[in-house]
């Protein structure tokens, strides 16, 4: 019967009218490849943020299941306490702060790399490996070091440099704490911008830098003129990703500090995060995550209107 | 450029000079970034294999036959640290092959088939970007909770994966664009279905691909503390920079060298995967898979 009708003579499955259908096969194959990531971006992104606009309308005692509906009395409550405005703050000193310095050392780094001949791969195992340790044994390590006995650090800094008292900890003081912070972020996650600008760098042809050279362009000419101007679209794209990641940063503060002494080192996510567990306000807790949430987005839609990175991400190879 | 001056190099330096002076220059950069990236990790190390009681109270630069020991690496044997590791091993690994699933998939795709607002889901992945663990994890926690992923290792996974997937589609995408669609052609043409010019074709071809989003979605899990604090809240189930945390706050003396003697552990596979696999992270990189 198969080969009179024309039809395929391989075995074929359950019998699919894909032309009585109303959209294409290749739709239908096509959708279904991107289903999976559909799936979890709105299990954890679409449902989680509509679940907290929700929660934030409710007052919510953390292990109690009772809701209760107060509308926005949350966000009120968010606007009025003293800590939403100073988190708010530290959160910006923090992400600039750490952010400006993340870009230079890290360019820095990658420049480096590029140009170095001997030991490369060594050195480029280095620096690599201080991203892709966990940020738990940064903070460990960090700890050790700048604790009052035995901490090589802490030592310096109270008898050489006479910074801190000799038996104070440095982290728990309130005017290095944050200063501490963002450096050993920044030593840490520096290494995101330099893996990215090495990419670039490594993809400029030489040819380039020959040519240059028979012109008689000396090295900071070809820099500014050939270097700089390839690396502009990834470093803009990379500024973006950094400032989301450390104003979204806790798990550093958090080792390193838990947003003390005090508040001084509480940012707004440490701040959310003690609303649910020592605060017990799940609600208001809620409310926070969707500022911070907003905050996000308008600052991404700042960014791409000014730039468009995107044009840069974009283009193919 | 005027006839007068002679082309030179910056800082009126001649060529030579130029490059003598940035010679010098590269070589003080290297040895700055060997001293200050290497530090913590051979402070680490050093730590870990001096007695504890000499960590505690004084500081060594080296250990020296006197105070060397291996004893610290005991912590490693007991029940409580070796759940977190192996906790964290299996969400690596779960991560791990949920990312190069589905990233290959999606990948596919959108390189290769056509289908209605496909440029619009590109864009919404980068949105990807903007999920903060704290943000998410927070609603999250009450989510998992009533449908009972709270405290299993499954409901990280799924959260890990997510994160880590604007990253591995966009870098799937770019780099199965990059093979030539003749290759597929030809196994079409041999009678092979569209799944199996998948299976047999591209997938092959994707290695790199797929090592280096292998290697981010592991950077991510081995890395995360935040996602584990929030939604694996029971000590039996937690990874290890969460479970290491809260051992540190309950344990009436944890030394600081037994710390760092687990830290070395659970740093040897990053060190050796920064070391034998950078080549394939930087071709990753290079294909602008943002």
């Amino acid at each position: 019967m198969a080969s009179e009708t024309g039809e395929s003579i391989r075995p074929r499955g359950p019998y699919i009218p894909w032309d009585d259908l109303p959209v294409e096969r290749e739709t239908v194959a096509g959708v279904a490849t991107v289903l999976p990531v559909i799936v979890l971006y709105v299990l954890i992104a679409v449902f989680p943020i509509a679940f907290a606009f929700w929660a934030s309308l409710h007052d919510i005692h953390t292990l109690n299941p009772e809701w209760e509906w107060v509308g926005l009395e949350n966000y009120r409550e968010v606007m009025n306490i003293a800590t939403f405005w100073g988190s708010l703050w530290r959160g910006i000193v923090y992400m600039v702060g750490s952010t400006l310095i993340q870009l230079v050392v890290g360019l820095w780094m990658a420049l480096v790399l590029n140009r170095i001949t001997r030991g490369q791969k060594l050195l480029t195992a280095v620096v690599f490996t201080a991203y892709l340790i966990p940020t738990i044994i940064v903070s460990l390590v960090a700890l050790r070091v700048f604790d009052p006995p035995g901490g090589v650090f802490q030592m310096m800094g109270a008898e050489w440099f006479d910074l801190w008292a000799s038996q104070t900890a440095p982290l728990g003081s309130r005017d290095w704490a944050m200063r501490l912070l963002i450096l050993i972020g920044s030593w840490k996650f520096a290494v995101f911008v330099t893996i990215f600008t090495l990419a670039q760098l490594r993809a400029i042809p030489d040819r380039f830098y020959e040519a240059a050279k028979i012109c008689g362009a000396n090295r900071w000419q070809m820099f500014r003129d050939i270097t700089l101007p390839r690396l502009m679209g990834i470093v803009l794209v990379v500024v973006l990703l950094r400032s989301i990641f450390m104003f979204n940063k806790f798990d550093i503060i958090w080792q390193l500090t838990q947003g003390g002494p005090g508040n001084a080192t509480t940012t707004l996510p440490v701040l959310a995060y003690k609303t649910v567990y020592t605060g017990q306000e799940y609600g208001l807790a809620n409310a926070i995550a969707v500022v911070m949430f907003l905050f996000l987005l308008a600052s991404a839609i700042v960014y791409f209107k000014l730039f468009n990175p995107s044009e840069e991400v974009e283009t193919t190879t | 450029m005027s006839q007068k001056e002679p082309p030179g190099g910056i800082f009126g330096l001649s060529y030579d000079r130029e490059t003598e002076f940035f010679e010098a220059l590269k070589l003080i950069s290297t040895a700055i970034i060997v001293l200050v990236g290497a530090w913590p990790i051979y402070w680490m190390t050093q730590l870990a294999f001096t007695e504890y009681e000499t960590v505690e109270n004084s500081i060594t630069v080296f250990p020296t036959p006197d105070i060397f020991t291996l004893d610290n690496f005991t912590v490693i044997t007991e029940p409580e640290m070796y759940t977190y590791m192996f906790n964290t091993v299996v969400v690596a690994i779960g991560t791990i092959v949920t990312v190069v699933i589905v990233s290959l998939l999606a990948g596919y795709g959108l390189a290769r088939l056509e289908f209605p607002q496909k440029e619009n889901f590109a864009r919404i992945l980068l949105i990807g970007y903007l999920f903060s663990p704290i943000v998410i994890g927070i609603p999250l926690y009450q989510i998992w909770r009533s449908i009972g992923l709270l405290g299993t290792r499954v409901g990280l996974i799924i959260a890990l994966s997510a994160v880590s997937m604007p990253f591995a589609v966009w870098l799937m995408w770019k780099y199965i664009m990059t093979i030539p669609e003749a290759h597929e052609e030809a196994a079409w043409v041999d009678g092979a279905s569209r799944w199996r010019g998948f299976r047999d074709v591209v997938v092959p071809q994707c290695r790199p691909a797929i090592i280096a989003a292998a290697l981010f979605a592991f950077a991510l899990a081995w890395n995360d503390f935040t996602f584990a604090q929030i939604l694996l809240p029971q000590t039996d189930t937690t990874t290890f920079a969460p479970g290491i945390l809260r051992a540190m706050g309950q344990a009436q003396f944890l030394p600081d060298a037994y710390l760092m003697a687990i830290s070395l552990a659970m740093t040897l596979p990053p060190l050796l995967f920064a070391y034998f696999m950078q080549s394939y992270l930087l071709k990753g990189f290079q294909v602008r898979a943002l």
